[in-house]
């Protein structure tokens, strides 16, 4: 065997040595978890909560060794909504859904992944709310105090794009929405055309439309924008960042209800239904819901609403997707379809 | 060395014994086949499912027909930016000598080992609006650098440098000068002698180099998606389209864009092999 | 035929000849020259790159060296090392053979070949991504046969290596082909006929011609693998411990507001793939003059 032998042995060798010290995760077992052998959560959420499941993790974790006595690893994945829920339809294999919009859990439903009916007490399926808000900057220069600022010449907003994002499709029906209550100056109440022209002279002054929300708003942070239209909770965990924009809360905005299910498909692959159903019920706990309303997020908490209420100011029109829009089944396809009113309204608005 | 006798028995050709060639080729048209061919398939099979009607009727959404001819325009735009400066940078870098020249060298070669992504978040980082740069060119101009099409030629030349240069160098090296020695002792000056004796030497590495720019930039997606803004029908390019088509599940905008990209992918690259193949049929100047 | 930029190495290496004595238009026309390409390529190229060194430096050497050493980078690290050392691998053993048979074999259709193996140059990270999306996904293609053989694809390490696979198919072959085309027959006919087999006649006789181009070619695989961002966004997902390589990672630090982690990574990651191709070159142009 001489040298050249020698060699390729050697890298063979090494080679087979990496691959077999390669990087894999946990991989999850078919097995019903004992209370011994470790578990393997995958959580599938949207962009926004980031930070609170950063510190909702561990403390579960934790709890579950107590009382299970089972060590329990979370692997987390934070897209846009929509780009999540495709995700977990084309074989992302999420234990729990955790999402920004109820139609995004639906799709998932649709794909026959989840096989129950996620709607239930304490509140309906919803872990959190927030609302949608404009973040502007220090000081206020441009004046933005309410919808009808924003369609203000030449201003420069920042909304991402509703095609993956669940927050941008907030947004669109926060605005529709308080157009059509007749809580947008100089748009009357109920008027669909004039709705739809407003929601137009917005999009106009759409600078950029990123992917997610928390993308839009980190956009902004770096300068780009006048207002960004988001998520309470993105301003909310900016500020706490140390960003020195404003919070501007319009009189009339949307409800922003954000749903969390197990995936059954994947959990009973897996075998870690018991361990995803008590993350579940976890999230409902008051401790989880002090800590959704620490980062930013409007608790569903009667107790924990009190105790917050200096941070979370009542709005004066508060409206839900159910009451004014009949729901996401039938306000998805009205705004975001292929022919929807947002869709057409973004290719007239754009035509350069 | 080898362990066999020397025979007399010589065999034929040096090529293996035909089962071993039988493995040698199946195993490199399976490795095409998976690689390549099979996902290729798959696509087309995808985006015609609705037959070329309905590919075009996807491909001519104003979305996304406005990202196709947006790819489209920012990509020739460098190209021909590129093709030009592409060709001075090779022609000071062979015919001149002067210090930071190897530097200069090295430079050219960098974008080819810089990550597109890094690319993208070096861009904004010194021409985004809170930089001292774009910020300036913001208040002065009203100009945007970043998310604004400027930004995506930036970026596009930036990652295509490499590709002129190094086309257009080695043509110019081997370049004989005795054509351009006689035609300064007919009287011709240095611009007259570059224009009408030493670049239409070069005109098929530069076209090379330049067209083979363009294939990539078409394709452009790391630096882009952080550099664009992504507004349909101002900012957003064909691939950026292309991933919100795929994040929403919409299959046949997806597949059909991939079509159209394939297709010009496929047949700038034909073409380029074609051109390339023709210098080096034709005979050095 | 190569798509490539020809043998950089080559083109690097030439000295400039000096030009005639010219006048002083001529020479003021020469600075002119080099002057505008100096600051093109300071502009274009080497500001952004100062610009990454500020940014990651902005708190300081040391929070570089803290953001690097976090678990979730390092594990980046190593998914993205892996993904690239079987993507060499694979490319090594096949895509040499591929060149041999390009070069050595006749058979109808090269002109396609060749093209083929020049596609990925030019294709979309993301259409790559979206067509193994289409054969892997849940409703993909080659779906029940992946549910029988329990294997995932999608979401998956494998469908990132695929992927990788793609877009870097074309560095080898077009380094190892000007050589192996160049590199003639006679020796590999002395060698046959005293006796060596076909495989004895590669391995001592052809593959030691062919070590720089090879050498080369595994190099820009390795770097350019490392640097594989949109396909392996699609097909991966971004699943941070699963699935998350070291481009993934600085797009999710950009969004988590972790700047020094994000351009510390993109440091790293740019300054690793660059060591490698210099240094790469350097050697080979060390080993010439030898």
């Amino acid at each position: 065997m001489n040298t050249k032998h020698l060699r390729t042995l050697t890298i063979v060798l090494a080679l087979s040595l990496l691959a077999s010290c390669a990087p894999r995760a946990a991989t999850p077992t078919a097995e019903p978890n004992g209370a011994s052998s470790p578990a393997n959560l995958i959580l599938g959420a949207y962009t926004t909560p980031r930070e609170a499941y950063g510190e909702l993790i561990p403390l579960f974790a934790a709890q579950w060794k107590d009382k299970a006595g089972q060590e329990v690893t979370f692997e987390e994945s934070y897209l846009g909504s929509g780009a999540q829920s495709r995700a977990i339809v084309e074989g992302f294999e999420a234990d729990v859904a955790a999402l920004s919009l109820d139609g995004d859990i639906r799709k998932i439903a649709d794909a026959g992944l989840i096989t129950h009916d996620w709607h239930t007490p304490p509140y309906n399926g919803m872990v959190s709310t927030s609302i949608v808000s404009f973040a502007v900057r220090k000081g206020n220069p441009e004046n933005i105090h309410d919808w009808a600022d924003l369609a203000k010449p030449g201003l420069k907003i920042l909304t991402p794009d509703p095609k993956t994002s669940g927050g941008a499709q907030w947004n669109i029906l926060a605005l529709y929405g308080a157009a059509l209550r007749g809580q947008v100056e100089g748009i009357p109440a109920g008027d669909e055309a004039a709705a739809i022209e407003f929601l137009k002279s917005v999009l106009t002054n759409v600078i950029a439309l990123d992917k997610g929300a928390r993308e839009s708003i980190t956009n902004f942070e770096t300068g780009n924008g006048d207002v960004a239209i988001t998520y309470e909770n993105e301003i909310l965990v900016g500020q706490e960042a140390g960003q020195d924009y404003e919070l501007i809360i319009p009189k009339s905005t949307i409800l922003i209800e954000n749903p969390v299910a197990v995936v059954d498909e994947y959990v009973d692959q897996h075998g870690t239904r018991e361990v995803a159903e008590a993350f579940v019920r976890f999230l409902f706990s008051k401790e989880a819901q002090e800590i959704f309303a620490k980062h930013g997020l409007r608790s569903l908490d009667a107790e924990v609403v009190e105790a917050t209420r200096a941070q979370y100011p009542p709005v004066t029109d508060l409206f839900t997707i159910g009451d004014q829009f009949g729901g996401w089944a039938e306000a998805g396809p009205k705004f975001f379809g292929d022919t929807g009113i947002y869709s057409r309204a973004i290719t007239q608005v754009q035509a350069p | 060395m080898t362990t066999a006798a020397p025979t007399l028995t010589s065999r034929k050709t040096t090529r293996p014994a035909p089962w071993g060639r039988w493995a040698l080729k199946s195993a490199a048209f399976s490795y095409l086949a998976v690689l390549l061919v099979i996902p290729l398939i798959v696509i087309f099979r995808d985006g015609l499912s609705e037959g070329v009607g309905g590919l075009w009727q996807a491909i001519s959404l104003p979305i996304a027909w406005s990202a196709l001819k947006l790819t489209l325009w920012t990509s020739a735009v460098m190209a021909v930016i590129n093709a030009v400066m592409g060709t001075m940078t090779a022609y000071v870098l062979v015919r001149y000598t002067f210090p930071g020249k190897s530097v200069l060298n090295a430079v050219v070669d960098l974008p080819l080992a810089i990550p597109t992504l890094v690319t993208g978040v070096m861009l904004v980082l010194l021409y985004g609006p809170q930089s001292l740069i774009g910020g300036w060119f913001q208040d002065q101009f009203g100009w945007g650098i970043i998310f604004a099409r400027p930004g995506i030629v930036l970026a596009l030349l930036f990652i295509n440098y490499p590709f002129v240069v190094r086309a257009v160098q080695p043509v110019l090296e081997n370049f004989e000068r005795d054509a351009e020695e006689a035609a300064a002792t007919l009287g011709a000056g240095s611009l007259t002698i570059f224009w009408r004796v030493t670049l239409p030497a070069l005109w098929l590495p530069i076209a090379s180099g330049a067209l083979l720019s363009f294939a990539r930039a078409i394709g452009e997606f790391g630096s882009i998606v952080i550099v664009s803004g992504n507004l349909p029908l101002r900012t957003q390019t064909a691939a950026v389209y292309l991933l919100g088509e795929v994040e929403s599940a919409n299959r046949q905008g997806a597949s059909a864009m991939s079509i159209v990209m394939l297709s010009l992918a496929f047949g700038l690259v034909l073409f380029v092999d074609w051109l390339r193949q023709r210098g080096q049929q034709e005979p050095a100047p | 035929m190569s798509a490539l930029p020809p043998d950089s190495a080559k083109a690097r290496g030439a000295s400039a000849r000096p030009g005639r004595i010219s006048g002083p238009l001529d020479i003021w026309r020469r600075r002119l020259m080099v002057g505008i390409v100096i600051l093109y390529a300071a502009v274009l190229i080497v500001a952004p790159i100062v610009g990454l060194l500020a940014g990651a430096l902005a708190d300081g050497v040391g929070a570089i060296v803290s953001a690097l050493s976090q678990p979730d980078v390092l594990a980046a690290f190593k998914l993205t090392v892996y993904i690239a050392l079987v993507t060499v691998a694979i490319h090594g053993v096949f895509g040499t053979i591929l060149a041999w048979v390009l070069v050595r074999y006749r058979f109808r259709g090269r002109w396609l070949v060749n093209g083929l193996i020049d596609l990925p140059f030019a294709v979309s990270p993301v259409v790559v991504g979206y067509m193994l999306l289409l054969l892997f996904g849940r409703s993909g293609m080659l779906a029940p046969l992946l549910d029988v053989f329990h294997i995932k694809v999608a979401f998956a390490v494998p469908g990132m290596i695929l992927a990788t696979l793609f877009v870097t198919l074309p560095f080898l072959p077009r380094e190892v082909i000007p050589v192996l085309s160049a590199f003639g027959l006679e020796q590999e006919q002395a060698a046959a006929t005293l006796g060596a087999s076909g495989w004895q006649t590669f391995w001592r006789v052809t593959f030691p011609a062919l070590r720089w181009g090879f050498i080369y070619g595994i190099i820009l695989v390795f770097a350019r693998a490392l640097g594989e961002f949109g396909a392996v966004l699609v097909i991966g997902g971004g699943i941070q411990g699963r699935t998350e390589t070291v481009t993934l990672f600085i797009f999710r630090a950009l969004d988590e507001r972790q700047y020094v982690g994000a351009y510390s990574s993109a440091l790293a990651l740019g300054l690793l793939s660059l060591l490698l191709v210099v240094g790469t070159d350097l050697l080979r142009k060390r080993v010439k003059r030898e």
